[in-house]
């Protein structure tokens, strides 16, 4: 149905309303579209008129689409209107109702209002982030840095996960603006950056920089870089943080593993506590490894090649420099078959050592134990993510151990096209020497960023940089 | 003229008009002082112009004025709300706003769905009650129409006064349960058993073991409806477990005079080890045909949030063979997972006792989940696409051809 542009006579509507194929839903269909083409809000209002006539009374859900149409034409004093009715007219209000609310009135001179509508809103429900965000926003935008920063850290203490739009407010509404207390806040949502591992977009990046060049008196330079492999900054030669975890996280993580991955809730679903021993047996008595390799995930790499010739050729490749290596796999591999030739096979079991899990186990789960085992220095060989190994951990602290852990540890193999010629050969994505996270030493920063607005993948990391020094 | 001088304080104490004054909003608030006036001038002439001006702001007058006796009551009431009543409260108005929120809620399920950790789990439950109560009316409104119909029925055969009757010997419903019973009895002491492992109470939620005992309760009477049905046991069954409770939900009294097995045995404590087979979808295992010999045992799970291994891992914890239906040999698979209800495994099982044709089997596969049923394994098929797309890229099979060369030079060479 195609709204009116114009007010109209209840007559009018009455014919419109008859025509209409379900005259019961016709009132909220017919506001679904104003809103949709952001109709006039007269039009809107000679509807309410019609059918408070009619009825004597609205809906609600009419009422709230009404609120929709003025919070999106920011018509302030008709939400303030409909607050006030709803208000009498019902006992308590909805959290879409508070939503609207707080949205509308906060981009209006009215924001303190919204204060109060949250205050209302929090005795029924934990407000929604963007009820906070508004709310926030609202407030930094008025310099009331102080109020943003106590509804900030509510919401952190809510679980409540602030948007990055949130974090970014703070830093582009604080420019300029002078005060310990003030940096420290903002020091302290880097850190928030750092501990839960995200990274800010291109423009947030920009908010940042341009707040620290802002600081008077500061003397923040902001360079935008790129690390090199080694973990050196190019810019203030700072060496990055390494990626290594600390011997409590390491031991905290290795523990975790064994506990919820390997065993979780029954031993029985990855291997069998026979395998496993006898699997922790053969790590010990052969400590420590240099390299772990996936036996099976590594000889796919390439289609057209045999599986086993595939997993020589890596084992070849990463068998330089005596370093010691452990290739897992399955039972199944030992049987002369078409893809796995005996020969071959026999040929990298004295260069390597092998393992050989049972047709149903994970090897997955092996792969990360003696990994885990050997010591840090020790790095695995396979293409997989290990996302669903991460989503077994049940908490976030230890997760994103292990996410730092495997963007230390892990190496990924890749083929390379060498041109004119249709063999391949394997290269290796090393893994990172530096942290990738947000880090400080206190006269520098270096904060990594996103290119694009969302990066699709949670394993990817950035390879740009911002170094903020103080000069 | 009361209802405007309250719209005019109201507009007054609101600073409408500095704020609009600073915005340039004067349009609106032109559009506003006019109607007022007009309205004011109406109420003294009492003429009433033909071309009537809209009131825009009518309705709020409608709103407000239905309500000044409302407003009283509720003051007097107390403020202070416990928890129940206020939930009670926010699903009201939810409701109010449209969201998929029951009409009735009783104390229980108020107290469940307090009870759920995040909004999101709220949510699906509300919605989850609310689809319940639909289905209920529905069912209440279809049931209401067919009396309706048999009455209207009875009216009319009464009216022509015709008593029918049919040469044909009356079956009575009495009669073919006596039947079945038989059956069940026979299939007790001379039928095939087949285990329903009930040790899976832990890894489900309430909705699931609930979900899970529907779907044994339908296995249950299609396989006494057959002509040669299962010896049913149920395993490691624990009194005053929830399986138990549905149960009784379901079957009431019928339950201790069902003709099954029910037992706290494990099924290794009552078969010997050597002849079970532990049906799963996670088995590597392919089953073949269906043995009469062998008893199999179906898990009494519903898995939702797609638990894999859980009864593999029994399995193999036990040292017991398993298998799994031959469903990527004879369907072509397209979405859904590889795990049946217990009902369609009843199905399938009693048709393969009974025909041992694995199309006429899978028949009960739900339809969504494949495209066809196909004649030749899948594998085959897939190695003869592989193939034509191979001959389609030339270049690409040339490139196979040189790779093969060069990796074996002895036994292949390039003509």
């Amino acid at each position: 149905v195609q709204p009116p542009e114009k007010p109209l006579q209840a007559e009018e509507w009455n014919k419109l309303r008859e025509d209409f194929h379900l005259p019961e839903i016709f009132e909220e269909v017919m506001l679904n579209n104003m809103i949709r083409c952001n109709s006039p809000i007269d039009v809107a209002k000679s509807l309410l008129t019609h059918v408070a006539k009619r009825n004597g009374d609205i809906a609600y859900n009419v009422l709230v689409k009404y609120l929709t149409l003025c919070v999106r034409q920011g018509q302030v004093s008709e939400i303030r209107d409909v607050y006030d009715i709803m208000k009498v007219r019902f006992k308590i209000l909805e959290s879409g109702a508070y939503n609207l609310l707080i949205r509308g009135l906060s981009n209006s001179d009215q924001w303190r209002m919204a204060l109060t509508l949250l205050e209302e809103a929090k005795k029924i429900m934990i407000p929604s982030r963007t009820c906070y965000e508004s709310c926030i926003k609202a407030a930094s935008r008025h310099q009331e840095m102080k109020l943003a920063f106590e509804l900030y850290h509510e919401m952190l203490a809510k679980d409540v996960v602030p948007t990055l739009d949130v974090l970014q407010s703070f830093f582009n509404f604080s420019r300029g603006m002078n005060g310990a207390e003030l940096q420290k806040q903002l020091f302290g949502i880097l850190l928030y950056l750092r501990e839960n591992q995200i990274y800010p977009h291109k423009t947030f990046m920009q908010s940042i920089k341009l707040w620290f060049e802002s600081i008077p008196g500061g003397n923040w330079r902001g360079n935008l870089t790129k690390i090199k492999d080694s973990g050196q900054c190019p810019v203030c030669k700072q060496q990055l943080e390494d990626s290594n975890l600390t011997e409590e996280e390491y031991s905290n993580l290795s523990e975790r593993i064994i506990r919820d991955v390997i065993h979780g809730t029954d031993t029985f679903r990855k291997t069998s506590p026979k395998e496993f021993e006898a699997f922790q047996t053969f790590v010990e008595n052969r400590l420590p490894f240099d390299i772990v390799i996936d036996g099976l995930n590594v000889s796919h790499i390439k289609s057209r090649k045999m599986q086993c010739e595939n997993l020589s050729d890596a084992v070849n490749c990463l068998a330089k420099e005596n370093a010691r290596l452990l290739v897992l796999g399955r039972k199944h591999m030992l049987m002369n078959s078409s893809n796995w030739k005996r020969e071959i096979m026999k040929e990298m079991q004295n260069k390597a050592d092998f393992f050989f899990a049972e047709n149903i186990s994970e090897d997955d789960a092996f792969l990360l134990y003696a990994t885990l085992q050997s010591g840090k220095h020790c790095r695995f060989v396979t293409r997989d993510f290990l996302r669903d190994h991460k989503a077994c951990l049940s908490d976030s602290v230890t997760r994103h151990l292990f996410r730092k852990w495997q963007r230390g540890h892990q190496i990924v193999l890749k083929k390379k096209k060498k041109k004119k010629s249709f063999s391949s050969v394997l290269s290796q994505q090393p893994a990172f020497r530096y942290d990738c996270v947000v880090q400080t030493t206190g006269d520098t920063w270096h904060i990594p960023y996103k290119d694009v607005f969302e990066e699709k993948y949670s394993y990817q990391v950035p390879r740009k940089w911002l170094c903020i020094q103080q000069k | 003229m009361q209802c405007a001088n309250m719209l005019l304080r109201k507009i007054v104490r609101s600073s409408v008009l500095p704020f609009a004054a600073q915005h340039g909003m004067k349009k609106d608030l032109f559009l506003l002082s006019r109607t007022l006036s007009l309205s004011l001038c109406l109420k003294q002439d009492k003429a009433c112009e033909p071309s009537e001006k809209l009131d825009l702001d009518e309705w709020k007058k409608v709103m407000k004025s239905g309500l000044q006796e409302e407003v009283s009551e509720t003051v007097s009431e107390p403020k202070e709300l416990s928890s129940l009543a206020a939930a009670r409260e926010t699903l009201e108005m939810w409701r109010l706003a449209g969201r998929a929120v029951p009409e009735n809620i009783s104390e229980e399920q108020l107290k469940t769905f307090m009870e759920c950790p995040s909004k999101s789990a709220k949510k699906k439950y509300l919605k989850y009650l609310h689809l319940k109560e639909l289905r209920k009316k529905s069912h209440k409104r279809k049931m209401d129409e067919k009396r309706e119909r048999r009455l209207e029925a009875q009216d009319q055969a009464s009216n022509t006064d015709e008593t029918k009757k049919s040469s044909f010997v009356y079956l009575s419903s009495r009669t073919m349960d006596k039947v079945y019973h038989w059956r069940a009895a026979q299939s007790m002491i001379f039928g095939q058993p087949l285990v329903f492992d009930m040790s899976y109470e832990k890894e489900m939620s309430v909705r699931e073991v609930t979900n899970t005992v529907k779907q044994i309760v339908l296995s249950e009477s299609c396989n006494r409806r057959t002509v040669d049905p299962f010896h049913i046991h149920f395993c490691n069954f624990k009194d005053d477990s929830l399986y138990h409770k549905e149960f009784i939900k379901h079957y009431g009294e019928a339950w201790d005079k069902l003709l099954i097995t029910v037992t706290d045995q494990c099924y290794t404590e009552i078969f010997p080890k050597d002849k079970l087979i532990y049906l799963t979808a996670d088995s590597p295992k392919v089953m073949k045909k269906f043995d009469h010999d062998k008893i199999y045992i179906v898990g009494s799970m519903v898995d939702r949030s797609i638990k894999t291994g859980v009864s593999l891992a029994w399995a193999k914890r036990l040292g017991l063979e398993t298998a799994a239906l031959p469903l990527e040999k004879y369907l072509l698979w397209s979405t859904g997972a590889k795990n049946l209800t217990l009902d369609q495994m009843m199905h399938i099982l009693l048709t393969l006792k009974d025909t041992a044709d694995w199309k006429k089997a899978l028949e009960f596969v739900p339809k969504r989940k494949y495209c066809g049923f196909v004649n030749k394994p899948v594998k085959e098929l897939k190695k003869t696409l592989d193939l034509i797309n191979t001959l389609k890229l030339r270049k690409g099979r040339e490139g196979v051809e040189k790779q093969f060369a060069k990796n074996h030079p002895k036994k292949y060479t390039l003509k």
